[in-house]
Parts: structure tokens; sequence; C-alpha cells
């Protein structure tokens, strides 16, 4: 499903984020990027929903170029990846359904539609209760559960999670992980960077370390792998 | 698309909410470049209008000189009356001159006379009427040639002088419009482009989850459509609306003078004020959002 074939990048300021990388990852696999901090696991997580574009190289997601898509071809592509971030990037001023179905407003969904979908994929990420709150009246778990919702409502293929867990204490990091787990399982590819060793030890996923811009180890069922 | 259109139109209130001062600005500016532009077209319609009501003019006007006695100016007229293309010739003699005068001032013509240092002061002036509007040029300049004649005026004289400053008010009222034009442009692209910077939060969200181009620029563009649709809407109102008090102040006071009054083109000044204003909205619009939108 995802294929990078011999990827570097090289940012502008001359700092090589990634060198001569290449990946294959399955459809419905689910995948850990794992390295120290600057090793280059935010570019690759970047090139894959073509937020940068690698120097030298080829990035592939199901048979598709993202060097060679036109600008235009972008936003029908990230129309089938999700993405989360640490920091969940919710819009303050709207609730939480407002937040979730501005995925769908914006790509031109029909208001009806856009209300059961909201609804529904609210109620999976279990905020059902909490569907007219603001993101500062919840806490940090709803708020990046929210953030899941935003992602998947589309039903993407791919499912890309920059350092997810990252600001929440480790019970409710859990809670994501579990939801995350239950959207892999309905069959979305998910890869995710993290710096969680406990997370990634116990789920006994594919581990993909990154170091200095290469990749450093490739396991089925792999562990964090880092002492610190 | 249309899915989307309250979406959009919310987003324009919002943000001309927003910055409230700004968008006056804007708006003032796009009025005033098209104020300036409505009345320059007017005034030179009206140019044009005077210009072609003068050509059509059939009357030459000349001064007998001074040293001619009244028998020798009866010679001169009965000599023009003879000439081809003159259908008539009146004459208007030195005392009837004064007599005029006098009664337009109030005063008697001896008065006057002695006031002036003792001689009157007015030529004879002939009044030479063509058959045909196409010959009066050429019957001034034969009227010029004559030796008892001097000063001729006719309509033509006065058209090509009207011409050479209707030039000129073309030049100055395009340059004056041009930089107003600009200035209302550069106006809308500072208020899209703060807009553009205060809600780039949200636009970051729509490009993860797939929004066009086209959907995140229409509420920046809309916007900009509106601020100069506004602008251009003030404009044709103070254009026709001031234009119609200057025409009845004209045509109550200065009676002789032609003044267009064309619902066409009043019509069509108004429409264009409008599509004038909303270009250079779109115009603003796209400068700002070219940059931001590429990356």
């Amino acid at each position: 499903m995802i294929q990078l074939t011999n990827v570097s990048k090289i940012y502008s300021n001359g700092a090589r984020a990634l060198v001569d990388v290449n990946l294959k990852i399955g459809k419905g696999n689910f995948v850990f990027l794992v390295g120290p901090s600057g090793a280059g696991k935010s570019t690759l997580i970047k090139l894959l929903y073509r937020e940068e574009i690698p120097t030298r190289g080829q990035v592939q997601i199901n048979s598709r170029n993202l060097v060679r898509m036109k600008e235009r071809e972008v936003p029908y592509l990230r129309r089938s990846i999700g993405v989360i971030f640490q920091d969940f990037k919710l819009l303050p001023n709207k609730t939480v359904f407002e937040n979730v179905a501005f995925a769908l407003e914006v790509i031109g969904v029909p208001k009806r539609e856009v209300r059961n979908r909201t609804m529904a994929t609210i109620d999976l990420v279990g905020l059902k209760a909490k569907e007219k709150a603001y993101p500062h009246e919840l806490s940090g778990g709803e708020q990046q559960r929210v953030c899941v919702a935003r992602a998947i409502i589309n039903n993407p293929a791919l499912l890309v999670a920059d350092e997810p867990t990252g600001n929440l204490d480790p019970e409710t990091a859990w809670d994501i992980m579990d939801l995350l787990y239950e959207i892999n399982k309905r069959g979305t590819t998910v890869v995710m960077a993290t710096h969680a060793r406990a997370i990634v030890n116990k789920m006994q996923k594919r581990v993909i370390a990154i170091e200095n811009g290469r990749v450093a180890r490739d396991e089925e069922q792999g562990g964090y792998g880092y002492d610190v | 698309m249309f899915n989307s259109s309250g979406y959009i139109f919310r987003e324009t209130f919002n943000s001309m909410r927003r910055n409230p001062w700004l968008s006056l600005a804007s708006v003032i500016t796009v009025m005033v470049s098209l104020v300036i532009l409505g009345y320059s077209i007017f005034f030179l319609a009206n140019a044009a209008n005077m210009a072609k009501s003068f050509e059509s003019e059939l009357e030459i006007g000349a001064f007998v000189q001074m040293s001619y006695t009244p028998e020798e100016v009866q010679d001169l007229k009965s000599q023009i009356e003879q000439m081809p293309g003159v259908e008539s010739v009146s004459l208007v003699t030195k005392e009837q001159a004064l007599e005029d005068f006098g009664k337009t001032i109030g005063g008697t013509q001896s008065s006057i006379v002695s006031d002036v240092g003792g001689t009157n002061p007015f030529p004879d002036k002939l009044t030479v009427k063509a058959t045909d509007p196409q010959n009066v040029k050429d019957l001034a300049r034969s009227l010029e040639t004559n030796p008892g004649l001097y000063k001729i005026r006719y309509g033509q004289e006065f058209v090509d002088q009207l011409l050479k400053f209707t030039q000129w008010l073309r030049w100055i009222g395009f340059g004056v419009v041009a930089a107003f034009g600009a200035a209302a442009v550069v106006l809308i692209s500072i208020n899209v482009k703060i807009n553009v910077f205060s809600r780039r939060r949200e636009i970051q969200i729509m490009k993860l989850v797939g929004a066009s181009n086209g959907f995140i620029r229409w509420p920046f563009l809309i916007e900009g459509l509106a601020l100069g649709l506004v602008g251009g809407t003030l404009a044709a109102i103070i254009v026709g609306v001031g234009y119609n008090w200057i025409t009845v102040y004209v045509q109550s006071t200065l009676t002789f003078l032609p003044v267009v009054q064309n619902e066409v083109l009043f019509r069509q000044v108004s429409v264009g004020l409008l599509l004038a204003g909303m270009a250079m909205g779109a115009i603003g619009s796209v400068f700002s959002l070219q940059k931001f939108l590429r990356a």
C-alpha cells in the first residue's frame, strides 16, 4: 500500500532529514516509527500525507505517485488519509460536533449526511455525551478523541499519527491506543510515530526505527529497543 | 459547491466584522476612485456633446476694421452676401453694440463713451450664416483673407480648443483613477491577507482534511468582491445623484449649455462602476491568495 523508494529529504537549510530510505507497508498493517528526536520520523510522516515532497526518490500510496502528483490532486489524496497530531489541532471556537463535521463540510458533503456521519463517528470514539462541548472544556484524552474522529470520518485507507499520545498521561494514552487498534482492525492501515516505549513493547506490532535519517531496524512484532 | 454556500457567506461576513476599519478604508478608496472615474466619463461625454453642437453651428462672427466708414461697412456686407455658400449676413453696428452693452450694465451711451475715453470702443460686427455646416470652415478661411475683417470666430475653432482640453483631461483623469484604483487594490489585498492570517489554523485543517484550494479561496475572493461591490455601489449612487443635481443647476443658470441627459449612458456608467468595483476586489483578493495557497 505504501512504498518509499530511495527517498531522501534535504531541507532548504541543508538539514538531511532522510537519506535513501526504502520501505514497504502493506494494507491493514499497524506500524510504529521509533527513534530519537530529530531522526526523521516526522519528516517521514509528512511525506505520507504530502505535506512535504522528497528531494530524491519516489513515494507511492495505493499506487498513486505523490511526487509526480499535481497540486490540485492533493486534496483528493488527503481525503483518503487521516492525520492525528500531538497537539490535536482543534478549532477552539467550534464544538466537538462542529470540529468533526468540519472535515465533511469543507469537502462539500450534503448537510443531512454530515449530521448522520458526524454523530456516528463521535459515538464511535466514545464522546456522544460531549457533543456540544468546546475543546477547552475537554481533557487531553478527550481532545485527542475528537482529533481521531475528525481523522477517520472519511473512512480513510491510511491513518498517520505523529506522537498522538505525546501530551497524554499513560492511562489516557492507552485509551487512544485501544481506539487506534479498533480502527486498524476495521481495515485501516495505521502508521504511528512515537516515543512511548511501553506502548510499543506491549502492542507487539511492526517497528521501524529511524536514526540519522536512515532505517536502522525493521522488525515484525518488535519492541521499542532504546534504553532511555 | 452549493452545499457550502452557507459556510462561505458566513465566513465572508465574519471576516468583515473582524476588521471593520480596514474594510471601511478599502470601500472608501474603491468609492473615491470610481467617483472620479464616473464624473470624468460624464464630463467627457458633455464635452463631446458640446463640441458636436458647436460643430454644427452655421454662424461665423467677424469684426470690421475700426477705420471703416458706415458706407464701407455696407459695401463689405453686400460683397460678402455675394460669396458662394453664404445664406445671409446680418450687421450689428458699433452703435447698436454700445446700446446693447449699455442696457446690460444699466448706463447711458454717452456716460459709457466718456468713461472709456470719448470714443465708442465697439467694432461693427458681421454675422455670416452659411448654407451648409460643411462650408463653415472654408468660408471662415476666405473671410480671414479679407482685409476689412479681423477676429473671425466660428464653432470649429472653439471645438479644436475644447478637444485639446478634453485630451488633457482624459490623461489626468486616467492617472488619478489609476492611482486610486491601485490604492484600492492594495488595501483590499491587505484586508484579505489579514483575514487569511487570522484564519490560518482553520485553513491548515481544511487543507489537511482535503478541502480543495478553490473551496478555501472562495470566502476570501467573495470578501474582496463584496468590498469592491459596496464601494462601486456607493460610487454609482454618488455619481448619479450628484450628476442629476449638477444638471438641474446648470440648466437653470447656464441655459445655453447643452447638458447630456442620456438614460442609456446613465445605466451603462452605473453598471460599469459596479463591475469595476468588483474587478478591483477580485484582483486584490487574488493578489493576496496567490502566495499562500501554493504550499
